[in-house]
């Protein structure tokens, strides 16, 4: 063993409530393994089968993992993890983290959408939706595959619209009437779809400016991938909105970042972490 | 009568499960009871006529199926719980009900009770809104009035001993909740934010006399206990609508924070001030109710102040939310109001905009009396205490 070099990683497990991201960091911030599925009924309660996967690809056990931070909706099913932030916490670290001069971040995921207003890499201020579905990935799933499209072919597609369908209620359930009524009087699907995306920027850009709107202005989350919504939300906002290359990703970084911050922390101050047993069983369910 | 042995916070607790059962006893050894609907209503007045007044609340539990009928879903969601409590027969052995203009919906669900429900006496207290001098002297009018009815109904004079006498109890009985209150000022605080909230819940159960015994039980036992809070890294405030049940302080006291200091109406609210004893009590207890608790249904304002600035107004109007921070060593306030509450919803901006001057983070939610929403609430609150910490 004399010789040999000891790397810590950190861990972060980010259980959204559509899905659930796990990213391995190293002690120089480098992602060994980043791994992304769908959480759905079953992998709530296997985050830990996600957790081993992550491991595996990244080739280390779980004695190697230092510390692991869960965020998201189901962080508290994460049975394994030393902690839990939410996932407002774990965005602003790991946004800053890839862009530095962040002062708004917006973030759409699967069933909420959230903004933060960011100092120095620390979450000043924050507004979510409410428990209504509208401006979430939930509400373009949905009207995807009301018009029989792929909710990744939304965004390309919209660009080619020449007109925006003007759509009045961002209500997930009655905007499909609209939508029912565009079709019946032949608008351009395309143009629907550009509508669409119109209907959350404007919903998030309000949530927005409740807050103070100033560049940088980050947007991540599963919806950040829909190049639609962010040309839109950039036409709501009146300025240019960065997209990380993976935008799923930022929570889950934002953990192990804080855990790896948590850690050092520890180490400078002496104290000595708790180290929980890594078992990576199931979670019982919503507990 | 099991929970005649009980004592302190076991009591409250057995009180809690089933709110009625004392006043049903003491109705079949011939009391009368009386419902009331928020804190407006004048107890001591009750109290005088020997008349027990209970509180009336909603459930949260209980989903609101009959008052669909008599109010959309678009109005206050603790008003539609309450009414539908009462059209389901859950407070039929109500001998009274005394309501007062706490808002347009509350002033208006009386009107659908006693179309529907038809308790054997009621009476509606048209309290005024605003502080005014024609208010003043109207709500004035409206205790000869209260007391002339309570008079006709009891078949009894009010004499004036006794009613200084009541006077007497129920301001014990608010010494006794700042007491209570004083003993969440240590860190951490003696009792929690959910127990303080089944304490009021249990005293607004009771006749006055048995309400303070339980406070001295509660008291004593609270002062002695070893297993009370923890210390925690948030010690939070919180402002807003009606809270009758502990499931919003309970998911807060479940992250790392304990809410030391209330202004609410199943809290703080109407204990903080005492009812002056004057010449004629009457002149007392129309000052006390209209000038002296705090809830935006009553719009505080100085109509003569020479400087009307927004900072100083606010400071005028919310001041006493400051001295409650300083006091329970406050560092941090969560604001919230039922989704449809326009007084407290209106009131919301102003109050933020207070803390902020005063330098203390706060954070608004709204509910809309579910449990289900408590889970989102959960996210929100602990992201502001991780801003706090």
């Amino acid at each position: 063993m004399n010789g040999e070099v000891f790397t810590i990683y950190f861990a972060g497990v980010d259980l959204g409530s559509t899905m659930t991201k796990i990213v391995i960091l190293d002690e120089g911030e480098r992602a060994v393994a980043a791994v992304v599925k769908h959480t759905g009924a079953e992998h709530r309660r296997l985050a830990g089968q996600v957790m081993q996967e992550a491991l595996k690809n990244a080739g280390l056990t779980s004695d190697d993992i230092q510390y692991i931070v869960a965020t998201g909706y189901g962080r508290i099913n994460v049975p394994f993890a030393d902690r839990h932030f939410t996932e407002l916490t774990c965005h602003a670290r790991g946004v800053s983290k890839l862009f530095p001069n962040v002062r708004l971040a917006i973030d759409i995921g699967g069933q909420d959408s959230k903004v933060l207003q960011i100092r120095h890499g620390k979450l000043l201020d924050f507004v979510m939706n409410d428990k209504c579905a509208a401006g979430t990935g939930r509400f373009l799933e949905i009207l995807a595959g009301m018009l029989g499209l792929k909710v990744e072919d939304l965004g390309p597609l919209s660009l080619t619209a020449k007109n925006k369908a003007v759509l009045a209620s961002p209500c997930t359930v009655f905007i499909q009437q609209e939508v029912a009524l565009h079709l019946s009087n032949g608008i351009a699907i395309e143009e629907i779809v550009a509508g669409l995306h119109d209907i959350i920027a404007g919903k998030v850009a309000k949530m927005a400016k409740r807050l103070k709107v100033e560049p940088d202005v980050v947007f991540t989350g599963g919806v950040a991938r829909n190049i639609g919504v962010v040309k839109a939300l950039e036409e709501n906002l009146g300025c240019k909105i960065l997209v990380p290359e993976e935008p799923l990703l930022s929570g889950a970084s934002g953990a192990a970042l804080i855990g790896k911050e948590i850690v050092l922390k520890a180490m400078a101050s002496g104290e000595i972490l708790p180290r929980i047993e890594r078992r990576f069983e199931d979670a019982k369910f919503f507990t | 009568m099991v929970k005649q042995a009980l004592q302190g916070m076991a009591k409250v607790s057995a009180i809690n499960q089933d709110r009625a059962q004392r006043v049903l006893e003491l109705q079949q050894a011939g009391k009368k009871i009386f419902g009331y609907l928020c804190i407006y209503p004048i107890l001591e007045m009750l109290t005088a006529f020997d008349i027990v007044p209970f509180r009336l609340f909603g459930d949260i539990n209980e989903p609101v199926t009959k008052a669909n009928n008599f109010l959309p879903t678009v109005v206050c969601p603790f008003l539609r719980s309450y009414l539908d409590l009462g059209l389901k027969g859950r407070y039929s052995f109500l001998d009274g009900l005394i309501t007062s203009h706490i808002c347009d919906v509350g002033a208006g669900v009386p009107a659908i009770w006693n179309y529907a429900i038809k308790t054997p006496y009621t009476y509606h207290i048209d309290t005024p809104h605003t502080m005014r001098e024609s208010a003043q002297a109207y709500h004035r009018k409206l205790m000869d009035s209260l007391q002339a009815s309570l008079e006709e109904y009891t078949g009894r004079k009010l004499e004036p001993a006794k009613l200084v006498d009541a006077i007497k109890k129920h301001n014990q009985q608010r010494s006794l909740v700042r007491a209570l209150y004083d003993l969440k000022k240590p860190d951490p605080p003696l009792i929690s934010g959910a127990e303080t909230i089944l304490m009021i819940k249990a005293v607004q159960s009771l006749p006055v006399d048995e309400g303070n015994n339980l406070l001295c039980e509660v008291i004593a036992e609270v002062k002695a206990r070893k297993n009370g809070p923890v210390k925690k890294a948030g010690r939070l405030m919180i402002w807003g609508s009606i809270l009758d049940n502990s499931a919003l302080v309970e998911m807060i006291e479940s992250l790392d924070a304990n809410v030391v200091m209330d202004d609410t109406c199943v809290g703080s609210r109407p204990y903080f001030d005492d009812v002056k004893i004057t010449k004629n009590p009457l002149d007392g207890l129309a000052g006390h109710y209209l000038n002296h608790i705090k809830c935006p249904r009553t719009f505080i304002s100085d109509y003569f102040a020479q400087q009307k600035d927004h900072i100083t107004d606010l400071k005028r109007r919310y001041g006493y939310l400051g001295d409650y921070a300083r006091d329970w060593h406050v560092n941090g306030v969560v604001m919230e109001a039922l989704k449809y509450c326009d007084t407290h919803g209106y009131e919301v901006p102003s109050v933020k905009d207070y803390f902020t001057e005063i330098g203390l983070p706060s954070i608004y939610l709204e509910h809309d009396y579910t449990l289900g929403m408590m889970s989102p609430l959960k996210t929100r609150v602990q992201g502001f205490l991780e801003i706090i910490a």
